[in-house]
């Protein structure tokens, strides 16, 4: 073993519980509006589709599948918890369900699949601690 | 509609004094600012208690995990008014990143308004111990960044490599065209007395051979952190007149804003475009000045794809052709359009938008001796992405 220290898991607030709670069952569920339907990433106390400020936001469910808008090799790690899995790919995505709904992952297909902006991907999840699990992505088989 | 700038012309710099620009400075911070604050005080014909006003910008611009102390790694407006013993009618920090610009904006404002009489602007800029600046052991992620660190997505290059790719796709250019930008910021840092890179010109060969830490991001695609001070003394234009230097005079300004909330350095390529044009419109509506019409435009570069970003935001490139631009010597000080002729971030480290606004006072004031350029009357000095910063457009005879 090394001497790695440990990565950084998420530690959950009032507003992230409830995604972390279904990250952790591998289900991505994202804070949507309970007014106007916006889905909200991440979540915060303000909706910025209606401004409603009430809290009014239920985690639901989403497919989890979207399309790459940019992506980076990262090479070093300013997080020392990291620094066994370099090189990894991070994937800028943009998801079905809305416009500009975008999640920030790694690619587990790694450095060496070619990449191309609009590529198709769908999210899985990496464990990071007994409980604890964080949205990566895949890229969709080509059909 | 907006109603007319009414401060325009109204406010001078009148004076500047900058520190040499190092790695790790023998003295702490804030004796540096003090002596760099009197310096430009006293270059400004003026002394101390003329001085009635202070505005800065203090972040730390780090990741790492460590403490801001004033006056040791931050120097705030109010410790310099408590240190210099002045009892400042105004005293402000800009919380922004385009601080430069910030600060320069909260000094024009108090003096157009009679808030203040004469002005300091500063900018104190700190590197921690060796190994500190970016990284950080955090074992948990509270707050914004439980969305983005559990993944590894953490720090600067990461957060600046997305938009760069983005744009390297989207308009087919290849990173190797970067090699243009620095080795003309380089070339022209080189020529800087307090520049960290005085003297230390790269070439083409020395860009492709560095190493890349987040793709397409390399190591000199980023400037290099430093401690160094900057003073600026601001006064109204017709207070300027008695003043031994010529003054430089303020036409406009114009800010960027991020309105959409994003993940935690999350800087998609269309957010930072559409800030950019925008800050364009603004900018030739404060100032009534065509962007065409400035001559010594210094563009913010503290990462390298911000030229890109800039000379396309600001029309001096059409979209999506700054790799093109670049390569074709576009940004040539001696033929081209001398975006980088004070060195930027790029050319002296990482002093923040300094060397933009510095190279905007000495070229109008006719202050930049054997590096003077042929033509000097309108200078624009950005500062930071243009979704979270602005620019600053200045005259060498009032409007």
């Amino acid at each position: 073993m090394s001497d790695v220290p440990a990565k950084p898991v998420p530690v959950p607030d009032e507003q992230s519980a409830a995604f972390w709670a279904a990250a952790a069952n591998h289900v991505l569920a994202l804070a949507r509006c309970a007014h106007c339907g916006t889905y909200v990433h991440p979540p915060g106390v303000v909706c910025p589709g209606c401004l409603s400020t009430d809290g009014q936001f239920a985690f639901v469910p989403v497919s989890g599948r979207g399309t790459v808008r940019s992506w980076t090799v990262l090479r070093d790690s300013f997080l020392p918890g990291f620094r066994d899995d370099v090189p990894f790919v991070l994937v800028d995505v943009e998801l079905d369900e809305q416009a500009e709904l975008r999640l920030i992952g790694r690619l587990v297909d790694g450095p060496e699949a070619p990449l191309r902006i609009g590529d198709r991907v769908t999210t899985v999840f990496d464990s990071l601690a007994p409980g604890v699990a964080v949205p990566a992505f895949a890229l969709e088989v080509q059909s | 509609m907006s109603g007319a700038f009414t401060a325009r012309s109204q406010v001078a710099i009148v004076g500047y004094a900058q520190s040499p620009i190092v790695r790790h400075a023998s003295a702490p911070l804030g004796a540096i600012a003090i002596d760099t604050v009197l310096r430009a005080i006293a270059d400004a014909g003026l002394t101390k208690d003329q001085i009635d006003g202070f505005t800065t910008g203090s972040l730390l611009p780090t990741s790492g995990a460590h403490a801001s102390v004033d006056g040791v790694s931050i120097v705030t407006a109010s410790w310099l008014a408590e240190q210099l013993g002045i009892d400042a009618r105004f005293a402000a920090g800009f919380q922004g990143f385009g601080q430069i610009p910030g600060s320069v904006m909260l000094a024009v404002n108090a003096l157009a308004t009679g808030a203040a009489d004469s002005v300091v602007v500063h900018r104190a800029l700190h590197n921690p111990p060796r190994g500190r600046y970016h990284v950080n052991p955090m074992t948990e992620a509270h707050g914004a960044m439980q969305w983005t660190a559990p993944q590894g997505f953490f720090g600067p290059l990461a957060m600046i490599a997305l938009p760069y790719n983005e744009y390297l796709q989207r308009y087919g250019a290849s990173r190797d065209a970067m090699a243009a930008v620095l080795v003309e910021a380089r070339a022209n840092g080189a020529r800087i007395p307090w520049s960290y890179w005085r003297d230390k010109p790269i070439t083409e060969a020395d860009y492709l051979a560095a190493r890349v830490i987040a793709d397409p991001i390399g190591v000199l695609d980023c400037d290099i952190p430093v401690d160094g001070v900057a003073a600026f003394v601001l006064t109204r234009a017709d207070r300027a007149q008695d003043l031994p230097n010529r003054p430089v005079y303020v036409a406009g300004y114009a800010q960027g804003m991020q309105h959409r909330p994003r993940l935690p350095m999350h800087w998609p390529l269309d957010d930072i475009m559409d800030a950019g044009f925008e800050i364009a419109r603004r900018l030739e509506a404060s100032s009534g000045l065509a962007l065409r019409a400035v001559d010594v435009p210094q563009l913010y570069d503290g990462f390298s794809p911000f030229v890109y970003f800039w000379l396309e935001a600001l029309g001096y490139c059409p979209v999506g052709e700054a790799h093109r631009f670049v390569q074709d010597g576009g940004i040539r000080t001696d033929g081209g359009l001398p975006i980088l002729s004070g060195g930027g971030a790029l050319g002296n480290g990482r002093m923040h938008g300094v060397p933009q606004m510095l190279e905007c006072y000495l070229q109008l004031a006719q202050r930049a001796g054997d590096r003077q350029l042929a033509s000097a009357t309108v200078g624009l000095a950005c500062h930071s992405s243009p979704h979270y910063g602005g620019a600053v457009v200045y005259t060498a005879e009032p409007l």
